[in-house]
């Protein structure tokens, strides 16, 4: 891995030159949160955002996505992407993004999503403020940040920048980057150490005790009591960067004969997610909220650890905030059940 | 291909999802070209008794004699279609519905005139079979068109979400009003608009409805402890656009 280092004076050059080769996706602010937003001019770049209400996947897999369209005679793909540079993820989303990457090319390659995914360079960067909710640096320990082409670590007056990909590497000639020295390097390492010794929460046990444990707990009365005041929202699913269900629908034109096939991103806690249509109507096979509630527990702390090798949750913390009933906090509810 | 024959019906509302129909621009003179509107006041003057196609209907039901009004309608339509948060679930109209002395509030002096009685606003599913619903107020306009190009097209079922608001809220990435120190009723409300209402600032007010187990005692003390309103408010917040959900209805 090759280290640089490009100083404060000239970041916004490299943004800037970035920007003029395409789309640059990156944290900016809106009200008292940051959202991935296509950045307007480099003023408007948060490097030192916590987090942002949607995870960064939305660059190449927008929550609602034309798939096909339909004008009466012939059907046309919409796979149509753009090359761009997603700008800004922190490590806990570098690692959910590659955990999308898998979940949309293991069984079978999702075009939709791939093309847009292959025509993004991803520039990762450190985590310089915590969200209030965060708990990456004791969960999902076993997954490495891959994926992404670059990565950015705050250091005294500028960034230390490791190259990791030949995308990445592409990136150096549009800005004034010099060689890490060996005490910026240093310096970076013990930044993103401190970044996941510092998170706010933090889970107690390893991944293979919670899993056992979550298993074990599925009868557990405990699921109605923590799932009480849930409003079967799905906020806590939109938010999470390692969610990846989406729903198929197909929108008619008013001429009856033209139509567009769209995804849209889904909620395994809203009730009709769970409902199949059996003969002669319509049956739900997770009815109670409180099975619902659980079943998002299940996937993340059990049922993937083994197609992902760890818990599909990278400890962002989204949910936790996003939860106006405060009840989906992953490491109050595992902690929990951990306690049982 | 015979265009469809449509009829528009008003009781009790403010008439807004009629203009916002009208509002529609290019979507509604498109619509034109495969229906032809055989009544409606709005924006024409005749007046019919023969059978029609499709029957939309504005307004609640609140009084006991138009029943005989709108079942005349459901006889003479081969669909009834209800429109407008008033017509689907009483809409603001219910906002009475737990009082008495609302007629002596609104019209003072002339409260004892006869044509201002009523009783409680109901959807108009509660004096006539309705075959569709549009919700929202006013209603939606992808919702209603949608609506309607099935029944012109005959094409497949559209699909209307059941969860809440807050689905289509997160989806925007819309910050959420209780991040702001404000209230919302999205918990609860009826998703299917796009969550407009939050995008913009303001909390949703559940104005399309509640969902089906709408967990209306977590949303109390949501407001109260996130929303950060005195209990009294929490607990008739809901009475706005929904009280025909609550569970003193
Ligand atoms: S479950 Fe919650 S904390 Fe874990 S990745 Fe998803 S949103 Fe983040
Ligand atoms: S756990 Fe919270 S965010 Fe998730 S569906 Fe229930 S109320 Fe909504
Ligand atoms: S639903 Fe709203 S806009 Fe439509 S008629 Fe009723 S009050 Fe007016
Ligand atoms: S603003 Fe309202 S609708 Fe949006 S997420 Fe928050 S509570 Fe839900
Ligand atoms: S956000 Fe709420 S109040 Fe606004 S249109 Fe939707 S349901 Fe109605």
């Amino acid at each position: 891995m090759k280290r640089c280092y490009i100083s404060d004076e000239h970041l916004n050059g490299f943004v800037e030159a970035l920007m003029g080769r395409g789309p640059v996706i990156a944290p900016v602010a809106k009200q008292s949160r940051f959202v991935f937003e296509k950045l307007e001019t480099v003023d408007d770049l948060m490097l030192d955002y916590d987090t942002t209400i949607l995870p960064p996947k939305v660059a190449f897999f927008p929550t609602k996505q034309e798939l096909v369209t339909f004008d009466g005679k012939e059907a046309k793909s919409c796979i149509n992407p753009t090359d761009q540079v997603l700008f800004g993820v922190h490590p806990y989303d570098i690692k959910g993004i590659a955990m999308s990457d898998k979940f949309y090319t293991d069984s079978h390659v999702d075009e939709n999503y791939m093309a847009n995914r292959r025509a993004t360079t991803i520039v990762g960067s450190s985590v310089q403020k915590h969200y209030k909710h965060a708990f990456f640096g004791s969960v999902c320990m076993e997954v490495e940040v891959i994926g992404h082409d670059m990565f950015l670590t705050r250091v005294a007056g500028g960034y230390v920048a490791d190259v990791l990909t030949d995308k990445g590497e592409a990136l150096l000639g549009l800005g004034q980057f010099g060689d890490a020295t060996d005490a910026q390097a240093g310096e970076a390492d013990q930044v993103n150490q401190a970044a996941m010794e510092n998170c706010p929460e933090k889970l107690e046990n390893t991944s293979a005790q919670i899993r056992d444990k979550m298993r074990s707990s599925f009868r557990s009365d405990v699921w109605e009591e923590l799932s009480e005041d849930c409003f079967s929202c799905g906020s806590c699913n939109t938010v999470c960067p390692t969610c990846y269900c989406f729903d198929v629908q197909d929108e008619w034109g008013l001429d009856g004969v033209s139509a567009t096939r769209c995804r849209t991103w889904d909620s395994c806690l809203t009730a009709e997610f769970s409902e199949v249509s059996v003969q002669g109507g319509c049956e739900n096979f997770r009815e109670q909220r409180a099975e619902r509630f659980r079943h998002r527990f299940m996937r993340k702390a059990a049922y993937l650890n083994e197609q992902l090798g760890g818990p599909a949750c990278v400890g962002c913390g989204r949910c936790s905030g996003a939860c106006t009933a405060d009840i989906a906090n992953p490491v109050v509810v595992i902690n929990k059940i951990m306690e049982q | 291909m015979a265009k469809v024959k449509c009829a528009w019906f008003d009781f009790a509302s403010c008439e807004g999802c009629q203009i916002e129909l009208t509002n529609y621009g290019e979507p509604f003179v498109e619509l034109l070209q495969h229906i032809e509107i055989v009544e409606f006041r709005e924006v024409m003057t005749e007046k019919t008794e023969a059978p029609i196609d499709v029957a939309f209907i504005e307004g609640s039901f609140t009084r006991e004699s138009d029943r005989a009004k709108l079942e005349r309608i459901r006889d003479r339509a081969a669909v009834v279609v209800a429109y407008g948060s008033c017509a689907t679930c009483g809409g603001i109209n219910a906002l009475k519905n737990h009082t008495d002395d609302y007629k002596q509030e609104v019209y003072g002096a002339d409260a004892d005139k006869p044509h201002l009685d009523s009783t409680k606003a109901l959807p108009i599913s509660a004096a006539i079979k309705v075959d569709y619903e549009v919700k929202g107020c006013p209603m939606d306009k992808d919702e209603f068109l949608g609506i309607v190009q099935q029944l012109v097209h005959g094409t497949a079922k559209v699909y209307v979400p059941s969860y809440p608001v807050c689905v289509e809220c997160k989806r925007r990435g819309t910050v959420c009003r209780f991040d702001e120190g404000d209230y919302c009723l999205g918990p609860i409300a009826q998703a299917g608009c796009g969550a407009p209402c939050p995008a913009d600032g303001i909390p949703c007010e559940a104005c399309r409805g509640m969902v089906q187990d709408a967990n209306q005692k977590s949303m109390e003390k949501v407001l109260m402890e996130n929303g950060k309103l005195p209990e009294r408010w929490a607990k008739q917040k809901t009475r706005m656009f929904t009280a025909n959900f609550r569970e003193d209805a």
